[in-house]
């Protein structure tokens, strides 16, 4: 049943609701739109909604914004691009290619090299740090690479217990979205700040930032990608596996072209993901890579809310998202894997 | 030098044995064709032929290689499959080209092959077409063209023609027919049609449960089937089967089954069927071995519960001797429901199979 088919007073009063919720989402826009253009006085003193007629629109805050009066406008956003794009591409290119691996191959991890891991990175992290008076990011390092090392040999022996398959590495990777990303902002804050005196520089870095948003991308790029390549059929691969064509082939020539619609979506929702993400960007940047949301959020100064100038960086920060969804929706059309298979 | 050779391979899925051991030859330039109802193995054989699944024991060989442990890649064998599996992003010279392309062939030598195979399969005026612009027997035709590029070794077809309608697939066996002629290459193919089976294979292997039931020729399965599974696949409408045994009659030995049926055994084939008097048998007789009755050949009674007027003939369904029976009637033949026609039995083309365990008895 669609709106279409109905008659009389149900069609009248199902286009009043659509018409009611339409409203009701754009003028939330529309009111920062407004709000962007009036002057300080203009805001707090009473609503007004019609511009020419309720008040007279200035341009003091987009000027302010502009010229820089409200922080490094540029610089920021092109912190932002720069970050949000490359994050979204090395996380959705990253992220397909495991996601990949998980649907066509079979995994078998035995629970004991994972218990072996942890233990390892833990015993050995507290052994370095309080016994052998070992640095702390320089103990992570060591603890880490010992249990990496050992949990991958001990995984060559067919060791007891129970064995994970593909549904278990994934759900591992999901399970990372569900705990506060807090918990994981304050590490990840040490864990920098102790990387950068061994003199890798990792806080308010572009590397700094994009290395903790793919990673915080990754578990949701693997779940999305993984439904993709799922859905692909099978024997288009294994037509090319017939034909001698070799497997990084056939993943970059023809599963990937295959999947470009759930790339785009993938890269979209990740890119949206980090574009908006406030955080991380507040814990692990200061001045150099600050990121939009910082700059909106820091409009809210001292001087109590200047909603005009909140909007016009709110707008900023939304109009390129709008575009590129526009531009990307149009290469997301289904009906790419038409005529592979009957 | 292409002929395959499966030597006492076998296949399981965890504790799940589908294949147990398996020998099968297969000529050089010989077209075999792999037949039996869904869940037989043939599908699970030829995938590993083609390297696609791994054989849990026994070995392969194609040529005189042993292929068993190599990837499907380096058995240089070309498969076709049930739905077609073009690339969908490439036009149809890509698809056909695209294996070369990889191997690093020089473009001009790439473009001859694609244009010879568009020539042999009528796809020269649709090589810029993406797949989604084409026909389903034209889909079929390019990942046939994609085969014929790679000059395989062997060629490995997994039901081409299922997805086909019955006219296209009519058109479409005559050409792979053609094809396998021109390019005298070593063919294996699967499908559940035994009709398909029939007119296309130099040789057919019937298969049920993993195991080969037999394999020959098309016209030695219809007129000498080795066993019951046999006799019951191939032919259509399907064999009839009266269940009863060997006895002495007054005039020599007679076939007795339930409701008063008796059939005489004719004298040439007594001496074979003696040893078996006394034992529960199987009688089975083709439809179009049956006629109504008249003159001195052995015949039943059938209770007709339908009919089915074909043109050529017709066909009386109906039971006979406590089974199912269909016969075949002239096409004048003034039949309808519920009458009862005494029904003619051709004695040269009675089959007799032992009840116990199938096997069909010596003629």
């Amino acid at each position: 049943m669609s709106v279409r088919t109905l008659e009389g007073n149900a069609r009248f009063w199902a286009l009043a609701a659509c018409l009611f919720w339409l409203a009701f989402t754009l003028f939330p826009l529309y009111w920062v739109v407004i709000t962007s253009f009036k002057s300080p006085l203009g805001v707090v003193g009473g609503p007004t909604y019609i511009p020419f007629v309720d008040f007279e629109p200035t341009l003091t805050a987009w000027s302010e914004l502009l010229s820089g009066q409200r922080g490094q406008f540029f610089s920021t956003f092109i912190a932002s691009t720069i970050i949000g794009l490359s994050a979204a591409f090395l996380a959705t290119a990253i992220g397909s290619m495991a996601a990949y691996a998980l649907v066509r191959f079979t995994f078998e991890v035995r629970l004991l090299s994972a218990v072996i891991f942890v233990v390892i990175a833990f015993g050995g992290y507290l052994l370095c740090r309080h016994y052998l008076g070992v640095g702390q990011a320089t103990s992570l390092i060591y603890a880490f690479i010992a249990a990496l090392a050992l949990s991958i040999i001990s995984s060559r022996f067919k060791l007891p217990g129970p064995v994970l398959g593909n549904d278990d590495i994934v759900f591992w990777f999901v399970s990372q979205r569900m705990f506060p990303p807090i918990v994981a902002a304050f590490a990840l804050y040490l864990m920098y700040t102790e990387m950068g005196k061994l003199g890798f520089k990792l806080v308010d870095t572009y590397w700094g930032l994009t290395f903790a948003y793919i990673a915080f991308s990754l578990p949701i790029v693997i779940w999305l990608m993984r439904d993709f390549f799922a859905a692909l059929p099978i024997e288009v691969e294994e037509a090319a596996m017939v034909d001698n064509v070799p497997t990084w082939r056939i993943f970059f020539g023809i599963v990937l072209p295959m999947s470009k619609p759930g790339l785009i979506a993938t890269f979209m929702i990740t890119l949206a993901f980090v574009w908006n993400e406030f955080l991380f960007a507040l814990f692990l940047t200061n001045s150099k890579w600050q990121t939009l949301p910082i700059l909106v959020a820091g409009q809210n100064s001292q001087r109590g809310d200047e909603w005009w100038s909140i909007s016009a960086a709110a707008l900023v920060a939304i109009i390129p998202m709008v575009v590129m969804a526009g531009l990307l929706s149009r290469l997301m059309r289904s009906g790419l894997l038409l005529g592979a298979i009957k | 030098m292409s002929q395959v050779r499966l030597q006492q391979v076998t296949k399981s899925f965890g504790s799940v044995t589908v294949i147990p051991p398996l020998d099968l030859t297969i000529a050089d330039k010989e077209f075999v064709v792999l037949v039996g109802p869904s869940g037989c193995g043939k599908t699970t054989t030829l995938r590993m032929i083609a390297g696609l699944e791994q054989a849990t024991s026994g070995e392969i060989r194609i040529g005189d290689r042993d292929v068993t442990a190599l990837r499907p890649g380096l058995r240089n064998c070309s498969m076709v499959f049930q739905n077609y599996a073009l690339y969908p992003h490439m036009t149809v010279a890509e698809n056909i080209g695209y294996g070369m392309k990889v191997r690093g062939t020089p473009k001009a030598e790439i473009d001859k092959a694609v244009t010879e195979a568009a020539r042999i399969l009528n796809l020269g005026a649709y090589l810029a077409r993406k797949p989604s612009a084409l026909s389903g027997g034209q889909r079929q035709r390019v990942a046939i063209g994609r085969a014929i590029v790679r000059q395989p070794d062997v060629f490995l077809f997994d039901e081409p023609l299922s997805n086909l309608d019955a006219k296209l697939r009519i058109e479409m066996r005559t050409e792979i027919k053609l094809l396998h002629r021109r390019l005298q290459t070593t063919v294996v193919y699967v499908t559940h049609d035994q009709v398909e089976a029939m007119t296309m294979a130099d040789r057919v292997v019937v298969m049920n449960q993993g195991r080969i039931e037999q394999a020959a020729d098309p016209i030695t399965l219809y007129e000498s089937p080795r066993n019951l599974f046999v006799a019951a696949f191939i032919g259509a409408p399907s064999m009839n089967f009266i269940e009863g045994s060997l006895d002495q009659g007054d005039g020599g030995p007679v076939f007795r089954g339930q409701d008063g049926v008796s059939v005489p055994i004719p004298a040439e084939r007594v001496s074979a069927l003696s040893p078996y008097a006394g034992q529960a048998v199987i009688l089975g007789i083709r439809p179009e071995h049956t006629a109504p009755a008249s003159g001195s050949d052995p015949s039943i009674k059938l209770k007709v519960t339908d009919i089915e007027p074909l043109g050529p003939h017709t066909l009386a369904i109906g039971k006979a001797g406590g089974a199912a029976f269909t016969a075949q009637m002239p096409a004048n033949t003034r039949v309808g429901p519920d009458d009862s026609v005494d029904v003619q039995l051709d004695a040269q083309k009675m089959h007799f199979f032992l009840k116990s365990n199938g096997e069909a008895l010596p003629r």
